[in-house]
């Protein structure tokens, strides 16, 4: 049997489930529950994990209650007005400090005995001070909640528990925050969030969502037919796009986060049904901005990035894509059934909850300089087309559950999931150095590289 | 697409409730029961005629708040955030074509809908509603069901001699959903 007690994982987690020379997989890897536990302590406690946006803690005092992992962590605005990652766990009694999924409060108070703390996590104190029923033997300065290493890049909040001696949030994106720029720091005032996000369950093993957001490409054409099926995915006539629309990008891939970058020309023929040949990067990007930038947003955009960055978004601007362990995104152009075109910009979290179910959040964003009515056009185009409800998404949701309930066949999860669709890296002469370049026909490649990452953190 | 301002979805302090049991209530439960028969039997483009042109149709997210903060249980953002259009284009989808996974093999669903209030509003032949929904989705070869119960708030256009519906709000109890899409309509 592949998989055996915890002591053998805690020797060699994955050599048994992961075969590197021939980019296998174990279906096992999707049920264990003493995987699952050394997934939740060697990536969810050690990794960088997104948990949300500061325009949602615009005020000092506002708080979310978010995941790490399975940790509840509470993301709260200091009177200094940084943001601070502490564990929603009163160090008294382990009751919830915070029960409300967000809210204001200057200092939160357990409801269970009263111990209250500073949204920074320092303790106040106790109820009836002269009694210090905080006891005499610790001082206040060691009863302050748990802090998580918190960050706050292009206004997205990360946090590790990794502490100081782990790497610094650039490192842990390392190239791929050249591409993340482009989508997070592109404009003066940024992205905001357009309100609080969905969330749901499905019955999956996390990872049976985590690796596709690591530029799945290939499964548009089968599982995401229908959009095809409708006109809502064309590709231009008599070229290979016909056939296979969407499917020649650029995928990039680094540490294991990964971005799929869809031709401009692709767009266009799938949008405004005029393919454009001969153009400059500024003509491109005049003719039509990327998702979610207007015209009027343009002259930040030119500002805010460079002339190389600025040629990725002219030919081949990032569309979906994710960051390891757990974040998918999707930067898209979203047709309405009127003919206009619409655009979204969508952040999901994976949030395991046991080794056969996770919690699904999606965020929708907008640039805070954007107008209202655009931001409304946004707010509709990413529900219609992600998340709960979405023509997209729907699908995937129902995909995953599939994947899991074969992993509890004991014949099942002896079985692979295969990467073997090569491509290679393949640079073309006038992108960027940055990353690991795949452009091409979408294949396992950045998949792959996900697994690669997994497999260096559980073996760490 | 246009944006739109939707109307209010439920009836204002003033309303004046429709009788139990007059013939306006009677129209309002028999509306009611029909879309929820044609749902549970997948007719959609049926129901699709009961639609107005002008409908407006979400189901905002909802938050755990303290009472104290509970007027911000709802946020900006929806489960559904649709118009006519694109629940059209929705039904287009899950009928018209052979690749809408999500509900192929189709669910089965019991649409139960009960407590319904009916006010009439400041617009002769329009009506204010809430019902209570309780949806079970059972798919596959599940031996449990995806439940989901919810407020439902309508508004009613009599017109040409049968009502159309021109806005819903579903106020849903879950925070985390239990069903991994919403593929049908509540």
């Amino acid at each position: 049997m592949l998989v055996e007690g915890r002591d053998k994982f805690q020797k060699d987690p994955v050599a048994n489930l992961i075969d590197l020379e021939n980019r296998e997989v174990s279906v096992a890897a999707l049920h264990d529950r003493d995987l699952y536990e050394l997934e939740m302590e060697k990536i969810f406690a050690k990794g960088w994990l997104m948990l949300g946006h500061d325009s949602e803690i615009p005020n000092v005092g506002d708080y979310v209650v978010r995941l790490m992992g399975e940790d509840q962590v509470i993301v709260a605005r200091h009177s200094d007005n940084t943001v601070h990652v502490s564990l929603n766990v009163c160090p008294h009694r382990a009751m919830h400090i915070c029960i409300s999924d967000s809210g204001n409060a200057r200092a939160h108070k357990c409801i269970y005995h009263g111990w209250a703390f500073r949204p920074d996590g320092s303790f106040i104190g106790a109820p009836i001070e002269k009694e210090q029923m905080h006891g005499t033997i610790k001082p206040k300065s060691e009863l302050g909640l748990k802090k998580a290493r918190c960050q706050v890049y292009g206004g997205l909040i990360f946090a590790t528990w990794g502490g100081e001696e782990a790497m610094t949030l650039e490192e842990w994106m390392g190239d791929m925050k050249f591409y993340y720029d482009m989508l997070f720091k592109r404009t003066d005032r940024g992205l905001e969030v357009l309100g609080p996000p969905q969330r749901l369950t499905i019955d999956a093993n996390w990872k049976t969502a985590g690796e596709q957001s690591a530029c799945d490409g290939f499964h548009t054409l089968t599982l995401h037919q229908s959009l095809l099926d409708r006109g809502a995915m064309v590709g231009e006539a008599g070229t290979e796009h016909e056939k296979a629309p969407a499917m020649y990008g650029v995928n990039l891939s680094a540490n294991g986060h990964s971005l799929r970058c869809i031709p401009a020309d692709t767009s266009w023929s799938l949008m405004a049904k005029n393919p454009q040949k001969d153009l400059t990067d500024e003509q491109r990007l005049e003719l039509m901005p990327p998702p979610g930038i207007t015209k009027e947003l343009l002259p930040q955009v030119k500002k805010n990035l460079t002339p190389e960055q600025l040629h990725v978004f002219a030919k081949a601007p990032p569309v979906v894509g994710g960051m390891f362990p757990n974040v998918n995104m999707l930067f898209i152009f979203s047709p309405f059934p009127d003919g206009t075109l619409g655009s979204a910009l969508v952040l999901h979290t994976i949030n395991p909850k046991g080794p056969d179910h996770f919690e699904w959040v999606t965020f929708f964003f907008g640039e805070k300089d954007a107008s209202p009515e655009y931001k409304d056009m946004m707010r509709q185009a990413a529900a219609q087309g992600t998340g709960t409800s979405g023509v997209i998404e729907q699908d995937d949701s129902d995909t995953w559950p599939h994947m899991s309930e074969s992993s509890r066949g004991v014949i099942g999860r002896t079985e692979t999931l295969k990467y073997q669709a090569i491509l290679g890296e393949n640079r073309p002469a006038d992108w960027p150095n940055k990353a690991k370049v795949y452009a091409g026909f979408s294949k396992d490649d950045c998949q792959w590289e996900w697994w690669v990452q997994y497999h260096k953190m559980m073996t760490a | 697409m246009s944006i739109t301002k939707p109307t209010p979805s439920r009836a204002g302090p003033n309303a004046v409730e429709v009788m139990y049991g007059s013939p306006v209530y009677s129209q309002v439960m028999q509306f009611l029961n029909k879309e929820a028969r044609l749902l549970d039997h997948r007719e959609l483009r049926a129901w699709s005629s009961m639609l107005a042109t002008d409908l407006v149709y979400t189901a905002p997210v909802r938050s755990t708040r303290r009472v104290e903060g509970f007027h911000e249980e709802f946020g900006s953002i929806g489960h559904f955030d649709d118009d006519y259009n694109s629940i059209m284009s929705r039904i287009d989808r899950l009928v018209g074509t052979a690749s809408a996974w999500s509900e192929d093999p189709p669910s089965r669903t019991r649409r139960f809908v009960t407590n319904v209030t009916v006010h009439e509003t400041e617009t002769p032949d329009e009506y204010a509603i809430s019902s209570y929904l309780l949806l079970t989705r059972n798919r596959a070869d599940a031996k449990d069901y995806k439940q989901l119960s919810a407020e439902r708030l309508d508004r009613l256009r009599w017109t040409g001699g049968r009502f159309l519906l021109f806005r819903r709000e579903i106020l849903v109890d879950q925070v985390v959903l239990g069903m991994p899409n919403l593929a049908v309509f509540l």
